[in-house]
């Protein structure tokens, strides 16, 4: 599966026979489609793309990151990405390189350029915060059917447009979140909002999606991320761009010694 | 090459990494740098001839990289730093000046490099490639370029390094108007070697890594110029011996744990075989209450088979440290350490903290403090030299 920003499509639902639905259990509706979403986000290969985060404070303060992620799509597995970034300028030429499991640890290497040092860090801290941003590391890490359970909720509507209502429970028991609901496009099959809750079952964070692309007619990428902290009115935009997809990379470009070669 | 000729001969480099940088301006060339103004106070006053309570210097590093074709590589790294008081200090590198050929499951890179090699908090005895540029600090991060010809090649399970080292960079020491230094300054302009080649002694190195599962591996062997000099008394003149040594580096990265340990035998004419260990952990606690802080707890023990009569003040020590990350916009993080003697030597306690200021520009805060080094002959000298420094740095 994809990282960042397919992450909300693998939850995405396919649109199923009602039919169907009525002889399913709303849990056993939620993974079929679970299921469904994930195989059609495969086959992309590869994708390469550039990011701009955009964090803003209560006071309405903003602070800009850039950087640029590769993806390699692994059969059976989770994906392997790499990230490298650009700003602040503190931070540039820095790169981390994630090899994602559905079922076991992901395993995270993290490079330092003025030591020229790779180091192997803990793919525990799931809910930390990235770059110091409203994303946390579950937010961004790529998605597996595996890693929730589902309930099917109903329809709704946002903006004049029909969505599926999901609920997503994390089988991690390290994650932040109680559960998520997402709200599928009906039409495109792409998730629109995802609402996250937090340990105390409160509502954390609210995350939109917009400006969506269909790149090479094949892959939806949303162009634009809000994600809205409920709690504390800090708030984080992802803008998406120069997305390129089956470039051609390979296991080698991502490997630990891959990662001492980015520029 | 003798010292005079490296001088030269990187000076020249470095003219000519300039002309380079100046063509860097074109977006052929990645690039990124900073640089930094450092303030240092001293608390006490000197037990030696530096007798400054305060010392001002400003230090540059850039890295320009270019793509060459399809496979080549091309990357500059200069470095300068000048200081007020220490003409020792005050000095240039090329961190870099190489080129790097890719082919599939090879590459080859020539030229001056810097490579690390290890896994430990404390001090990283495996890493035997790149001299330490000892001058910039206590902390051995800073480096040398190193003269190299690599040839990486690359497997399924790892990757198999191996160095020709045909030049040897002799390590920088605070000067007489330096401080922090021992009674003494090291008398770094008329090195002994044990080669009658000197510095054009030529060095060999091989590494495998690898890593299984949530374990990675490394073993190496190097032969040639030792990197950390003995010195010599009364004068304290750096002698260059040749050596033999082998050692692994292992990390277990096993959910909030990481296990580490580097451990190393040297051998050669003029040292007593010994073997030198750094062996420990770190665990981390993650959004503490809560929160975004990351809070980490590290613990190394540090071993020298030579006991007293090592030439490392980490014979029998160990660190204890915590590592503080707010994940917050500015990315503040501190890091607080004491190394304690386990022989009754003393402690050294450290600090470190540093915050983003804006997008360009972030602050860093050091202290060093020796305590009740009495008993330890090289840590006693450093009494009186404990130290706060601030550092400016902007960032491009």
């Amino acid at each position: 599966m994809n990282k960042l920003y397919a992450a909300p499509i693998a939850i995405a639902l396919l649109a199923t026979p009602f039919s169907s639905a009525l002889a399913q259990t709303a849990e056993e509706r939620g993974l079929e489609i679970a299921i469904e979403a994930n195989a059609v986000n495969d086959g992309f290969k590869d994708s390469t793309s550039s990011m701009k985060m955009t964090l803003i404070n209560r006071s309405g303060k903003k602070s800009v990151r850039r950087m640029r992620a590769k993806t390699l799509e692994v059969t059976g597995d989770g994906d392997k990405s790499m990230t490298i970034f650009d700003e602040p300028a503190d931070v540039k030429g820095t790169a981390s390189l994630t090899y994602s499991h559905s079922t076991k640890a992901d395993e995270q290497w993290l490079f330092l350029p003025a030591l020229k040092r790779v180091k192997r860090i803990s793919s525990k801290n799931k809910t930390g915060a990235f770059m110091g941003s409203e994303f946390a590391f579950e937010d961004i890490s790529s998605q597996e059917v595996e890693k929730y359970t589902y309930k099917y909720l109903g329809d709704e509507e946002i903006d004049g447009i029909a969505v599926y209502k999901v609920e997503a429970y994390p089988a991690y028991k390290y994650s932040g979140y109680t559960r998520l609901i997402n709200y599928i496009d009906q039409d495109r099959k792409v998730p629109l909002k995802t609402e996250f809750f937090d340990r105390k079952d409160k509502l954390l964070k609210t995350l939109s999606f917009s400006d969506y692309v269909h790149h090479d007619g094949e892959h939806w990428r949303a162009g634009r991320m809000e994600m809205i902290n409920a709690q504390t009115g800090k708030s984080t935009i992802l803008e998406f761009s120069d997305y390129a997809f089956a470039t051609g990379l390979g296991d080698k470009d991502f490997s630990s010694n891959a990662l001492k070669k980015l520029r | 090459m003798n010292q005079f000729g490296m001088n030269l001969f990187i000076k020249s480099i470095i003219v000519t990494s300039s002309v380079l940088a100046a063509s860097a301006a074109n977006a052929e060339w990645a690039k990124r740098g900073d640089i930094k103004f450092q303030q240092q106070f001293f608390t006490d006053n000197a037990l030696h001839t530096a007798t400054q309570s305060a010392n001002s210097s400003i230090a540059g590093n850039a890295e320009f990289n270019k793509a060459i074709g399809e496979n080549g590589n091309f990357t500059i790294s200069p470095f300068f730093r000048l200081d007020q008081h220490d003409d020792e200090r005050t000095h240039v590198d090329l961190r870099e000046f190489i080129y790097r050929h890719s082919g599939d499951t090879w590459e080859v890179s020539a030229g001056l490099g810097k490579v690390f090699w290890g896994v430990a908090e404390s001090n990283n005895i495996v890493d035997i490639i790149n001299q330490k540029d000892a001058v910039e600090g206590i902390n051995p991060e800073h480096k040398l370029g190193q003269p190299m010809i690599n040839l990486l090649l690359l497997r399924d399970w790892g990757e198999v390094s191996l160095f020709v080292l045909p030049g040897f960079r002799e390590r920088t020491f605070v000067g007489k108007d330096g401080r922090p230094r021992a009674l003494l300054p090291v008398q770094s302009d008329d090195p002994l070697y044990e080669s009658g080649n000197k510095q054009s002694h030529v060095d060999l190195a091989a590494r495998v890594s690898g890593a299984i599962d949530e374990w990675d591996l490394g073993a190496h062997i190097f032969h040639g110029t030792a990197r950390e000099p003995q010195l010599l008394f009364p004068s304290l003149t750096p002698f260059y011996y040749q050596m033999t040594q082998v050692g692994f580096d292992v990390q277990g990265t096993l959910e909030s744990w990481l296990i580490k340990t580097e451990s190393v035998f040297k051998t050669g004419e003029n040292i007593k075989d010994h073997i030198q260990l750094v062996t420990g952990f770190e665990y981390s606690f993650y959004s503490v209450a809560d929160s975004s802080v990351d809070i980490g707890v590290v613990a190394e023990y540090l071993h020298d088979s030579r006991g007293k009569q090592a030439d490392t003040v980490f014979q029998n020590d160990i660190l204890f440290g915590l590592r503080f990350a707010l994940n917050d916009e500015q990315s503040t993080d501190a890091l607080i350490g004491v190394i304690t003697d386990a022989d009754g030597g003393g402690h050294v306690f450290s600090a470190e903290a540093s915050r983003r200021i804006g997008d360009k520009f972030k602050f860093t805060l050091e202290a060093l403090v020796w305590s009740n080094g009495e008993k330890d002959p090289l840590l006693s000298q450093f009494q009186q030299e404990d130290y706060v420094q601030f550092e400016l740095g902007y960032f491009f």
